[in-house]
């Protein structure tokens, strides 16, 4: 059934009939869209998201047929159907956090696995998706105003955030060291080895508790680990390049795309070993955010396991190169990161 | 004031009608300091009168309640028969608006110690603002007013200089040239001639007596007691916030009945 | 010129420094040799000053080195900085910032203007309300102001909705972008006028008091003292302390993104992101524009304070281009006098 999107001849799919039914004949996107309404004309004429255009070397550009799904568009609540659109958070500003959300490579459009995730949500749902860039702190203000309807941004699942927020849950952490390239020193997976070091990590992060962790029992053997904080990725690069620091330990896929983006210029970096973001005892989880009991998060979810299941989510993970983070289905507000980070 | 001479000849204020000024129980306190106790005083039109007396006696107060600067707390001031700043209201005193104010010491000249000339506009514009800025005159006319005011007092030169490139003497006719551009009915003097220096207050007094001869109706707080034996129709004595002694130049000032003039002049002169 | 008070010697004979060491020398000598003697015309000869020079060559081999570390330290990267530096992105932040700080330098200044005349007014519940207002926004941290306004809007429009004369405010709300601006101007301009306020009153207050009494003497209108007598002469004090503030203000733009727009220094932020491996660059990139914008504004200042400060110097000091026409000229007369000679 090339190029139908009724929503009736989709009820007709029962859930596991596989998406790929919805064949060829589709116009390949044309020129990157340059915003995000222009993106979502573009789904409205093809039934196809584009997918990491502009990535700027992060992924490769692919577009992914989906369409809408009738019956999970009549789970969402009245308001968010009326209105026809998914306003999609992202606090991705002043500096954004390549490959997860950041600016193009026209430098000026909006782009990064989790706003493309949201317009993927957003075509199943039969939603068109608007997409705000904002600060961290406005993301979350806006979630609280209704301004934005869900925030796809690399949000960790935490049980504090759970007094305000539903979560449903889509990638996982993986962690790692970043050096610079004339650097010695490895990771290889043995905490000891930061005996003496100063590393940097993002405050408040799943990261930043395992790191604690590492320090508390380093110090217990008479050692010492040096954590320092920086503002952005941009100041602890500096941190790192200018020597202030031996190491940054942050999520896999920036370290990744710094990497690849340092070895052109004068400062090259490396990646000195990986962790599991779960950490000792934790699964680390990235979630849709949502406004707690506004509705919404039962039919993302919803969205999000028809994408696992006809194979759009593995595509998307494989277009950003992010198939290690894939986890096998979304759950509604999971166990996370506890209230105490004792 | 030889210079001054040739362009003084012109007489001045033909078109002025001198006033009367009438003083009627005037008191003013600053908390508990009286700095004026009573004070009755009536000055007829064309009179020049002279204003002497110790520091701190109240003179410049008088002269700034005259022309509402500073309000008294009891008794009034009319100019004319017109009450200054307020007006009668069933048989009561009320105080007038900021703006029937202002209109009002548009008829009254006041002439500064400091001569407060404003710095940032030419001397022919100082003389030129006020008709316009009250509507008397447009600017065209304001400004021949004006050169011809200047040339009265000696500088029509100095039409577009401004006032810090002039000397303390220049700026005082300066401001007297201001204060004749709204034709008031009455001028007052505040100490005209005290932040000069001596060789320079000759030109001041030379153009203030022309006034004088002119028949506007002056008022003049002064320290010149020289200066106001030759000019002054009337000379009043005031101490402690008080008229001690009032009469002509002399009568006060060679024959003083009151033991404080005495005691001042016998200082002074 | 003036020789008239030295007839002893004829003023062609007179020592000519510079032009004729050795009569300088022999003038010294006999100077010091015959001290009472010495004409009155003659010229004094300044005092050496090592330590100066020795001073000066330490700063300019100071200045060399700095000079020289910038331009070959591959740290910079500067193939990467000319790059960078007239980017469409950069220069649309640029504009960014250009607009937000122009509107709220001018709407600042405006409200300034006001709360200053509030503050100085005769009524205590205006003085009070002004005091108020400075008091709160000088204490509120600007990031505050913004996040609070950028949010209030968003509830403020939640609730238009439902509300019959909403649509007047939705009408505004419509475009992303204007709203994004307007909130950002309003957010500082808020807090611009607070210090803007205490700028002008304490010009206000610079101005004599013998300017009010005499304009009020004179019975001048009172929007008339204000406007043409007190201000202009309050704005000879205003412009050098409000033009430090407005380059202040130029700088605390850059917290606009707090309201989702992108300015100077949000743009080189947002590229630092996406091309970790040039922030330096981009770092300096943002700070030679910022360099160029406060010497624009510096240069304005020069010449608008020269404008404020007629009547108030016997004469205006010359302008730089006038500085450098007059040392030229003295150049090319001295550069003749020598040839001819």
């Amino acid at each position: 059934m090339p190029s139908t999107h009724t929503s009736r001849v989709l009820r007709s799919l029962s859930a596991g009939t596989a998406a790929t039914a919805l064949s060829v004949g589709l116009a390949a996107c044309g020129s990157a869209a340059s915003s995000a309404a222009a993106t979502s004309a573009d789904n409205a004429s093809t039934g196809a998201v584009t997918v990491a255009a502009l990535a700027n070397g992060a992924g490769t550009k692919t577009d992914i047929k989906v369409a809408e799904v009738a019956s999970l568009h009549a789970e969402l609540p009245a308001s968010v159907a009326k209105s026809g659109q998914l306003v999609i958070g992202v606090g991705a500003l002043p500096a954004g956090f390549p490959p997860l959300a950041f600016v193009g490579s026209d430098q000026q459009t909006l782009t990064g696995s989790e706003p493309d995730f949201g317009r993927l949500v957003a075509a199943v749902l039969g939603l068109k998706p608007v997409v705000q860039n904002s600060t961290w702190d406005n993301l979350f203000v806006g979630i609280d105003s209704g301004r934005t309807d869900v925030g796809f941004s690399n949000i960790t699942d935490t049980e504090e955030r759970k007094k305000k927020y539903d979560f449903a849950s889509y990638r996982e952490d993986n962690l790692a060291f970043e050096v610079t390239k004339s650097s010695t020193w490895n990771f290889d997976g043995d905490y000891t080895a930061l005996a003496g070091r100063t590393v940097a990590v993002g405050a408040g992060t799943n990261q930043e508790k395992i790191l604690l962790e590492w320090q508390a029992k380093l110090k217990a053997a008479g050692k010492q680990l040096t954590i320092k904080y920086f503002p952005d990725d941009n100041a602890t690069h500096l941190a790192l390049v200018g020597g202030k620091i031996d190491a940054y330990f942050g999520p896999n896929p920036g370290i990744a795309y710094q990497i690849a983006q340092d070895a052109k210029t004068p400062n090259p970096t490396r990646n000195a070993g990986t962790y599991s973001g779960a950490g000792a005892t934790l699964q680390g989880l990235i979630a849709a955010t949502t406004k707690k009991d506004s509705g919404l998060v039962k039919p993302i979810a919803d969205a999000i396991n028809y994408l696992i299941k006809n194979g759009q989510y593995a595509t998307w993970l494989t277009a950003w190169n992010l198939s290690n983070e894939a986890v096998p289905t979304s759950q509604i507000n999971p166990p996370g990161l506890p209230l105490t980070n004792a | 004031m030889s210079i001054l001479k040739p362009e003084l000849d012109i007489p001045l204020d033909a078109d002025t009608a001198a006033v009367a000024v009438e003083v009627r129980g005037v008191h003013k306190w600053y908390g508990g300091h009286r700095v004026l106790d009573g004070i009755d005083l009536t000055v007829s039109p064309g009179e020049v009168t002279a204003i002497i007396g110790p520091s701190g006696s109240g003179k410049s107060t008088l002269l700034r309640v005259i022309n509402h600067l500073e309000q008294p707390q009891l008794g009034h001031v009319s100019l004319g028969g017109e009450p200054i700043g307020v007006r009668w209201h069933r048989g009561r005193l009320r105080e007038l608006s900021e703006r029937q104010i202002l209109a009002q010491r548009g008829r009254i000249g006041f002439v500064f110690q400091n001569f407060n000339l404003f710095p940032h506009l030419t001397v022919l514009d100082n003389v030129a603002a006020a008709p316009v800025a009250t509507g008397q005159l447009r600017k065209p006319d304001a400004q021949q007013l004006a050169r011809t005011l200047l040339g009265r007092v000696g500088l029509g030169e100095k039409a577009n200089a401004y006032p810090r490139q002039l000397s303390g003497g220049q700026q005082q006719r300066v401001a007297i040239a201001r204060a004749l551009a709204l034709r008031p009915g009455v001028i007052l003097f505040d100490e005209p001639t005290s932040a000069l220096d001596p060789e320079l207050v000759g030109e001041v007094l030379a153009v203030i007596k022309d006034l004088a001869a002119g028949g506007t109706t002056l008022v003049i707080v002064t320290h010149e007691i020289g200066f106001a034996r030759e000019v002054a129709d009337r000379v009043v004595f005031m101490d402690g916030g008080r008229i001690l002694e009032q009469g002509t130049p002399s009568e006060v000032l060679d024959h003083p009945q009151h033991p404080r003039t005495r005691e001042f002049l016998s200082r002074v002169l | 010129m003036s020789d008239s008070l030295a007839p002893a010697v004829p003023p062609d004979t007179a020592p000519r420094r510079d032009a004729d060491p050795p009569g300088r020398l022999a003038a010294a000598q006999a100077a010091a040799t015959h001290a009472a003697d010495a004409p009155s015309t003659q010229r004094v000869i300044p005092l050496r000053r090592p330590g100066r020079w020795i001073a000066s060559a330490v700063a300019l081999v100071l200045l060399a080195q700095v000079v020289h570390g910038l331009a070959t330290n591959p740290f910079y990267q500067w193939d990467r900085f000319q790059y960078w530096f007239a980017r469409p992105v950069i220069t649309d932040g640029l504009a960014i910032t250009l607009e937000v700080a122009a509107y709220s330098a001018v709407l600042g200044l405006a409200g300034g203007v006001v709360l200053a005349l509030a503050r100085l007014s005769r009524s205590p519940v205006l003085r009070a309300t002004s005091w108020v207002y400075v008091w709160l926004f000088r204490s509120v941290p600007l990031i505050v102001v913004l996040l609070f306004l950028y949010n209030f809007s968003a509830l403020y429009r939640t609730l238009s909705l439902g509300v019959p004369f909403g649509p007047a405010f939705w009408h505004v709300d419509e475009s992303k972008l204007a709203t994004d601006m307007v909130i950002a101007v309003v957010g500082l301009s808020l807090n611009e006028a607070a210090y803007a306020a205490e700028v002008v009153r304490a010009g206000i207050l610079s101005v004599d008091q013998g300017q009010h009494e005499a304009a009020a003497a004179l019975g001048l209108p009172r929007r008339y003292q204000f406007t043409r007598i007190v201000f202009p002469q309050a704005l000879r004090a205003i412009v050098p302390s409000y033009v430090n503030q407005l380059i202040g203000l130029v700088k605390s733009t850059s917290l606009v993104f707090y309201v989702s727009l992108l300015d100077l220094f949000g743009s080189v932020q947002s590229m630092g992101s996406t091309y970790p491996g040039d922030i330096v660059p981009l770092l300096l990139v943002a700070t030679v524009w910022y360099v160029i914008l406060t010497s624009v504004i510096s240069v304005v200042q020069f010449y608008v304070e020269r404008h404020y400060a007629r009547g108030a110097l016997r004469t205006l000091p010359p302008t730089p281009l006038q500085r450098l026409r007059t040392t030229l000229t003295a150049l090319i007369a001295r550069i003749r006098k020598e040839t001819a000679s």
